[in-house]
Protein backbone atom coordinates (compact mmCIF):
# COMPACT_ATOMS: atom_id res chain seq x y z
CA UNK A 1 0.00 0.00 0.00
CA UNK A 2 1.18 3.52 -0.64
CA UNK A 3 1.92 5.64 2.56
CA UNK A 4 2.02 8.46 0.75
CA UNK A 5 -0.74 9.95 2.89
CA UNK A 6 1.43 9.68 6.03
CA UNK A 7 3.43 13.24 4.21
CA UNK A 8 0.83 14.88 2.53
CA UNK A 9 -0.15 17.69 4.53
CA UNK A 10 -4.16 18.20 5.07
CA UNK A 11 -6.07 21.56 4.83
CA UNK A 12 -9.36 22.90 3.95
CA UNK A 13 -10.77 24.79 1.37
CA UNK A 14 -9.10 28.38 0.70
CA UNK A 15 -9.02 30.61 -2.36
CA UNK A 16 -5.68 33.25 -2.54
CA UNK A 17 -6.94 36.95 -2.13
CA UNK A 18 -10.86 36.09 -1.87
CA UNK A 19 -11.11 35.07 -5.41
CA UNK A 20 -14.27 35.14 -6.78
CA UNK A 21 -16.06 37.58 -4.65
CA UNK A 22 -16.76 40.31 -6.93
CA UNK A 23 -15.16 39.52 -9.76
CA UNK A 24 -13.00 35.69 -10.86
CA UNK A 25 -9.11 36.62 -11.78
CA UNK A 26 -7.01 33.29 -12.84
CA UNK A 27 -3.59 33.32 -10.89
CA UNK A 28 -1.56 31.71 -13.30
CA UNK A 29 1.14 34.45 -14.43
CA UNK A 30 3.48 32.69 -16.22
CA UNK A 31 4.30 29.61 -18.42
CA UNK A 32 7.41 28.38 -19.76
CA UNK A 33 7.96 25.58 -22.13
CA UNK A 34 11.22 24.03 -22.82
CA UNK A 35 11.98 21.55 -25.80
CA UNK A 36 14.49 20.40 -28.01
CA UNK A 37 14.36 21.31 -31.56
CA UNK A 38 15.96 18.01 -32.52
CA UNK A 39 14.60 15.07 -30.52
CA UNK A 40 11.71 12.60 -30.60
CA UNK A 41 10.03 13.04 -26.74
CA UNK A 42 9.99 16.81 -27.91
CA UNK A 43 7.90 16.58 -31.04
CA UNK A 44 4.49 16.92 -29.50
CA UNK A 45 5.97 19.88 -27.79
CA UNK A 46 7.09 20.98 -31.27
CA UNK A 47 3.78 20.86 -32.89
CA UNK A 48 2.16 22.51 -30.19
CA UNK A 49 4.19 25.46 -30.39
CA UNK A 50 4.38 25.70 -34.20
CA UNK A 51 0.10 25.10 -34.36
CA UNK A 52 -1.50 25.93 -30.98
CA UNK A 53 0.72 28.03 -29.25
CA UNK A 54 -0.46 32.03 -30.39
CA UNK A 55 -4.13 30.05 -29.75
CA UNK A 56 -3.67 29.58 -26.48
CA UNK A 57 -1.63 32.76 -26.04
CA UNK A 58 -4.61 34.92 -27.36
CA UNK A 59 -7.15 33.18 -24.61
CA UNK A 60 -5.35 33.54 -22.02
CA UNK A 61 -3.70 37.51 -22.26
CA UNK A 62 -3.12 37.28 -18.40
CA UNK A 63 -0.34 34.41 -18.89
CA UNK A 64 3.68 35.36 -20.49
CA UNK A 65 4.57 32.76 -22.42
CA UNK A 66 8.27 32.23 -22.46
CA UNK A 67 9.46 29.56 -24.81
CA UNK A 68 13.17 27.98 -24.49
CA UNK A 69 14.62 25.49 -26.70
CA UNK A 70 17.50 23.58 -25.63
CA UNK A 71 19.89 20.98 -26.56
CA UNK A 72 19.10 17.48 -26.46
CA UNK A 73 17.11 18.03 -23.00
CA UNK A 74 13.52 16.59 -21.99
CA UNK A 75 10.88 19.15 -22.48
CA UNK A 76 8.65 20.22 -19.67
CA UNK A 77 6.38 22.99 -18.81
CA UNK A 78 6.91 25.27 -15.74
CA UNK A 79 4.03 27.34 -14.68
CA UNK A 80 4.24 30.30 -11.98
CA UNK A 81 1.12 31.42 -10.15
CA UNK A 82 0.66 34.84 -8.56
CA UNK A 83 1.50 33.56 -4.85
CA UNK A 84 5.08 32.51 -5.96
CA UNK A 85 4.76 28.99 -6.77
CA UNK A 86 5.60 27.10 -9.25
CA UNK A 87 4.16 24.14 -11.02
CA UNK A 88 6.41 21.75 -12.93
CA UNK A 89 5.69 19.05 -15.29
CA UNK A 90 7.64 16.81 -17.77
CA UNK A 91 5.96 16.85 -21.16
CA UNK A 92 8.49 14.14 -22.52
CA UNK A 93 6.52 12.13 -25.65
CA UNK A 94 3.24 13.68 -25.04
CA UNK A 95 1.18 14.44 -28.20
CA UNK A 96 0.21 17.87 -29.45
CA UNK A 97 -3.20 17.51 -28.00
CA UNK A 98 -1.93 16.19 -24.27
CA UNK A 99 0.53 19.21 -23.90
CA UNK A 100 -2.45 21.09 -24.51
CA UNK A 101 -4.28 19.83 -22.19
CA UNK A 102 -2.19 19.43 -19.75
CA UNK A 103 -1.28 23.04 -20.44
CA UNK A 104 -4.80 24.37 -20.12
CA UNK A 105 -4.84 22.41 -16.46
CA UNK A 106 -1.99 24.47 -15.53
CA UNK A 107 -4.27 27.96 -16.17
CA UNK A 108 -7.14 26.84 -13.91
CA UNK A 109 -4.56 26.43 -11.02
CA UNK A 110 -4.82 28.44 -8.05
CA UNK A 111 -0.83 27.10 -6.96
CA UNK A 112 -1.68 26.26 -3.98
CA UNK A 113 0.44 23.80 -2.24
CA UNK A 114 -0.73 20.06 -2.88
CA UNK A 115 -2.73 19.06 -0.04
CA UNK A 116 -5.82 16.55 0.65
CA UNK A 117 -9.17 18.45 1.91
CA UNK A 118 -10.43 17.50 5.14
CA UNK A 119 -13.79 19.05 4.00
CA UNK A 120 -15.21 19.86 0.76
CA UNK A 121 -17.43 23.40 2.08
CA UNK A 122 -15.84 26.57 3.93
CA UNK A 123 -17.53 29.22 5.09
CA UNK A 124 -17.33 32.30 7.44
CA UNK A 125 -21.11 32.21 8.24
CA UNK A 126 -21.76 28.76 10.07
CA UNK A 127 -25.11 29.69 11.95
CA UNK A 128 -27.51 32.13 10.40
CA UNK A 129 -30.58 30.85 12.51
CA UNK A 130 -28.58 29.87 16.08
CA UNK A 131 -27.14 26.62 16.71
CA UNK A 132 -29.43 24.24 17.43
CA UNK A 133 -29.65 23.09 20.93
CA UNK A 134 -31.96 20.13 23.01
CA UNK A 135 -33.72 23.09 24.17
CA UNK A 136 -34.56 25.14 20.72
CA UNK A 137 -38.46 25.03 20.02
CA UNK A 138 -39.31 24.03 23.12
CA UNK A 139 -42.03 25.13 25.39
CA UNK A 140 -40.58 27.74 27.96
CA UNK A 141 -43.02 26.43 30.47
CA UNK A 142 -40.15 23.81 31.03
CA UNK A 143 -38.10 26.04 32.73
CA UNK A 144 -40.30 26.60 35.57
CA UNK A 145 -41.69 22.45 35.83
CA UNK A 146 -41.23 20.58 38.85
CA UNK A 147 -40.65 17.15 38.90
CA UNK A 148 -42.38 14.72 39.16
CA UNK A 149 -44.17 16.94 36.55
CA UNK A 150 -48.22 15.75 36.05
CA UNK A 151 -48.72 17.35 32.61
CA UNK A 152 -51.87 19.01 31.51
CA UNK A 153 -50.56 19.01 28.02
CA UNK A 154 -51.95 16.56 25.17
CA UNK A 155 -49.81 13.53 25.13
CA UNK A 156 -48.04 14.65 21.87
CA UNK A 157 -47.11 18.25 22.89
CA UNK A 158 -43.93 18.19 22.77
CA UNK A 159 -43.75 17.01 19.16
CA UNK A 160 -45.15 20.58 18.41
CA UNK A 161 -42.79 22.61 20.76
CA UNK B 1 -41.82 29.14 15.51
CA UNK B 2 -41.96 31.36 12.81
CA UNK B 3 -40.13 28.86 10.63
CA UNK B 4 -42.45 25.89 11.83
CA UNK B 5 -45.68 27.95 11.03
CA UNK B 6 -44.18 28.69 7.38
CA UNK B 7 -43.15 24.53 7.46
CA UNK B 8 -46.71 23.56 7.85
CA UNK B 9 -47.95 26.30 5.58
CA UNK B 10 -45.86 25.52 2.93
CA UNK B 11 -47.45 21.98 2.93
CA UNK B 12 -50.70 23.10 2.09
CA UNK B 13 -52.46 20.00 3.94
CA UNK B 14 -52.10 21.75 7.29
CA UNK B 15 -54.54 19.43 9.38
CA UNK B 16 -52.99 20.98 12.79
CA UNK B 17 -51.78 24.29 13.99
CA UNK B 18 -50.06 23.51 17.50
CA UNK B 19 -49.88 27.30 18.47
CA UNK B 20 -53.73 27.33 18.19
CA UNK B 21 -54.15 24.67 20.30
CA UNK B 22 -55.85 26.19 23.16
CA UNK B 23 -55.30 23.92 26.32
CA UNK B 24 -56.89 24.88 29.26
CA UNK B 25 -54.84 23.84 32.51
CA UNK B 26 -56.42 21.99 35.69
CA UNK B 27 -56.74 24.98 37.99
CA UNK B 28 -59.49 26.63 35.35
CA UNK B 29 -62.30 24.47 35.38
CA UNK B 30 -64.55 24.50 32.52
CA UNK B 31 -67.52 22.99 34.13
CA UNK B 32 -69.66 23.06 37.49
CA UNK B 33 -69.52 19.87 37.47
CA UNK B 34 -65.52 20.01 37.22
CA UNK B 35 -65.59 22.43 40.15
CA UNK B 36 -67.07 19.79 42.39
CA UNK B 37 -64.92 16.94 41.72
CA UNK B 38 -61.51 18.66 41.21
CA UNK B 39 -60.99 16.94 38.37
CA UNK B 40 -58.71 17.78 35.89
CA UNK B 41 -60.34 18.50 32.73
CA UNK B 42 -58.46 19.78 29.44
CA UNK B 43 -60.24 21.20 26.16
CA UNK B 44 -58.82 21.14 23.05
CA UNK B 45 -60.17 23.73 20.36
CA UNK B 46 -58.75 22.99 17.01
CA UNK B 47 -59.08 25.65 14.71
CA UNK B 48 -61.09 26.03 11.66
CA UNK B 49 -60.21 26.29 8.44
CA UNK B 50 -60.80 30.06 8.39
CA UNK B 51 -57.98 30.61 11.24
CA UNK B 52 -55.99 28.17 9.25
CA UNK B 53 -56.22 30.31 5.94
CA UNK B 54 -55.59 33.50 8.08
CA UNK B 55 -52.73 32.18 9.87
CA UNK B 56 -51.33 31.08 6.32
CA UNK B 57 -51.97 34.02 4.31
CA UNK B 58 -50.77 36.48 7.35
CA UNK B 59 -47.96 34.47 8.01
CA UNK B 60 -46.81 34.36 4.08
CA UNK B 61 -47.42 37.70 4.00
CA UNK B 62 -45.05 38.47 6.64
CA UNK B 63 -42.48 36.92 5.07
CA UNK B 64 -43.27 38.52 1.57
CA UNK B 65 -43.10 42.07 3.75
CA UNK B 66 -39.15 41.44 4.82
CA UNK B 67 -38.09 40.40 1.41
CA UNK B 68 -39.75 43.23 -0.24
CA UNK B 69 -38.14 45.98 2.53
CA UNK B 70 -35.02 44.36 2.06
CA UNK B 71 -35.22 43.33 5.57
CA UNK B 72 -34.76 39.37 5.19
CA UNK B 73 -31.19 39.55 6.15
CA UNK B 74 -28.09 37.14 5.24
CA UNK B 75 -30.19 34.13 3.40
CA UNK B 76 -28.87 30.55 3.38
CA UNK B 77 -29.70 28.03 0.95
CA UNK B 78 -29.45 24.09 1.10
CA UNK B 79 -28.38 23.62 -3.03
CA UNK B 80 -28.39 20.07 -4.84
CA UNK B 81 -24.87 20.34 -6.79
CA UNK B 82 -23.74 17.12 -8.42
CA UNK B 83 -25.21 14.51 -6.30
CA UNK B 84 -24.43 15.96 -3.36
CA UNK B 85 -25.77 18.85 -1.30
CA UNK B 86 -24.09 21.71 0.49
CA UNK B 87 -25.76 24.38 2.82
CA UNK B 88 -23.90 27.48 1.83
CA UNK B 89 -24.23 31.21 2.66
CA UNK B 90 -22.97 34.17 0.70
CA UNK B 91 -19.16 33.90 -0.11
CA UNK B 92 -18.99 30.16 0.94
CA UNK B 93 -16.72 28.02 -0.76
CA UNK B 94 -17.69 24.58 -1.83
CA UNK B 95 -15.73 21.55 -3.81
CA UNK B 96 -17.20 19.05 -6.43
CA UNK B 97 -15.80 15.76 -6.74
CA UNK B 98 -16.24 14.05 -10.20
CA UNK B 99 -15.91 15.69 -14.31
CA UNK B 100 -17.92 19.01 -14.33
CA UNK B 101 -17.94 20.52 -17.23
CA UNK B 102 -18.13 24.51 -16.56
CA UNK B 103 -14.89 26.09 -16.57
CA UNK B 104 -12.80 29.08 -14.90
CA UNK B 105 -14.82 31.97 -14.58
CA UNK B 106 -18.09 30.65 -15.45
CA UNK B 107 -21.15 32.22 -13.53
CA UNK B 108 -23.75 30.06 -12.90
CA UNK B 109 -27.44 30.06 -11.38
CA UNK B 110 -28.17 27.01 -9.02
CA UNK B 111 -31.30 25.73 -10.14
CA UNK B 112 -31.87 22.75 -7.82
CA UNK B 113 -32.65 24.60 -4.41
CA UNK B 114 -33.85 22.69 -1.68
CA UNK B 115 -34.48 24.92 1.33
CA UNK B 116 -33.65 28.65 1.84
CA UNK B 117 -33.81 30.29 5.27
CA UNK B 118 -33.20 33.59 7.26
CA UNK B 119 -32.76 34.70 10.69
CA UNK B 120 -36.77 34.84 10.93
CA UNK B 121 -38.24 32.10 8.51
CA UNK B 122 -37.48 29.14 6.39
CA UNK B 123 -38.62 27.86 3.12
CA UNK B 124 -38.52 24.12 2.88
CA UNK B 125 -38.76 23.03 -0.50
CA UNK B 126 -40.68 19.65 -1.32
CA UNK B 127 -38.00 18.77 -2.38
CA UNK B 128 -37.31 21.20 -4.85
CA UNK B 129 -38.65 25.16 -3.78
CA UNK B 130 -40.46 26.26 -7.37
CA UNK B 131 -37.77 27.36 -9.55
CA UNK B 132 -37.04 31.49 -10.02
CA UNK B 133 -38.20 31.78 -6.43
CA UNK B 134 -34.75 31.83 -5.35
CA UNK B 135 -31.65 32.46 -6.90
CA UNK B 136 -28.34 31.08 -5.90
CA UNK B 137 -24.98 32.56 -8.01
CA UNK B 138 -22.14 31.24 -7.51
CA UNK B 139 -18.79 31.27 -9.69
CA UNK B 140 -15.92 28.34 -11.09
CA UNK B 141 -12.58 29.52 -9.39
CA UNK B 142 -10.41 26.54 -9.76
CA UNK B 143 -10.43 23.25 -11.04
CA UNK B 144 -7.85 20.72 -10.06
CA UNK B 145 -7.35 17.30 -9.50
CA UNK B 146 -7.14 15.73 -5.90
CA UNK B 147 -4.48 13.96 -4.29
CA UNK B 148 -3.42 10.26 -5.33
CA UNK B 149 -5.88 7.78 -3.98
CA UNK B 150 -4.88 4.54 -4.06
CA UNK B 151 -7.74 1.69 -4.98
CA UNK B 152 -6.73 -1.48 -3.29
CA UNK B 153 -8.88 -4.46 -3.29
CA UNK B 154 -8.13 -8.55 -3.09
CA UNK B 155 -9.74 -11.49 -2.91
CA UNK B 156 -8.43 -13.85 0.28
CA UNK B 157 -6.80 -16.99 -0.55
CA UNK B 158 -7.14 -16.28 -4.35
CA UNK B 159 -4.10 -14.85 -5.19
CA UNK B 160 -5.82 -11.98 -6.32
CA UNK B 161 -4.85 -8.60 -5.34
CA UNK B 162 -5.28 -4.97 -7.25
CA UNK B 163 -3.47 -1.52 -6.36
CA UNK B 164 -4.77 1.04 -8.42
CA UNK B 165 -4.58 5.24 -8.55
CA UNK B 166 -6.92 7.66 -9.07
CA UNK B 167 -7.28 11.24 -8.63
CA UNK B 168 -10.41 12.54 -9.21
CA UNK B 169 -11.60 16.00 -10.47
CA UNK B 170 -12.19 19.11 -8.26
CA UNK B 171 -14.13 22.11 -8.70
CA UNK B 172 -14.10 24.72 -6.49
CA UNK B 173 -17.39 27.10 -6.23
CA UNK B 174 -18.04 30.52 -4.90
CA UNK B 175 -21.12 31.45 -4.08
CA UNK B 176 -22.03 34.89 -4.70
CA UNK B 177 -25.14 35.84 -3.82
CA UNK B 178 -28.36 34.19 -2.38
CA UNK B 179 -31.53 35.94 -3.22
CA UNK B 180 -35.40 35.81 -2.85
CA UNK B 181 -36.61 37.09 -6.79
CA UNK B 182 -40.11 35.74 -6.41
CA UNK B 183 -43.33 36.14 -4.94
CA UNK B 184 -43.82 33.25 -1.86
CA UNK B 185 -46.36 30.43 -2.00
CA UNK B 186 -47.43 32.27 -5.84
CA UNK B 187 -45.91 29.95 -7.80
CA UNK B 188 -45.83 31.39 -12.09
CA UNK B 189 -48.69 29.37 -13.57
CA UNK B 190 -48.05 25.71 -15.16
CA UNK B 191 -46.15 25.92 -18.68
CA UNK B 192 -46.14 23.29 -20.63
CA UNK B 193 -42.72 22.56 -22.87
CA UNK B 194 -43.21 21.22 -26.03
CA UNK B 195 -40.54 18.35 -26.57
CA UNK B 196 -38.74 18.63 -29.57
CA UNK B 197 -38.87 16.07 -32.36
CA UNK B 198 -36.87 13.22 -32.03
Amino acid sequence: MSNSHLFMSAGWVTAPLNNGIGRYSGQLQRVVIKFCKTHGCSRGVREFVESNLIDFSRQNPGVAVYVKPRRHRAPTITAEYCNGERGYMHVSNMSRDEVYKWLSHQTTQSGREFCRYRKFWRTETPSIQGVWSPHTFRDPRLNLAEFPMVSTAPKDWFRFC
Amino acid sequence: MLAGLMRNVLQRRTAFLPTLTKCLPASQPTSRLSQSSHIALQQEVLPTDDEIRHVTSSTIQKVNDLVAQGNEGRLFAVIHVAGKQFKVTAEDLILIEGYWPPSNGDEINMEKVMLVGGVDFTLVGRPLLPPGLVRVKATVIEKSLSHTKPVFYKKPRKQYRRLNFYRAHLTMLRINEITITGDINNPPSVVQVERPPL
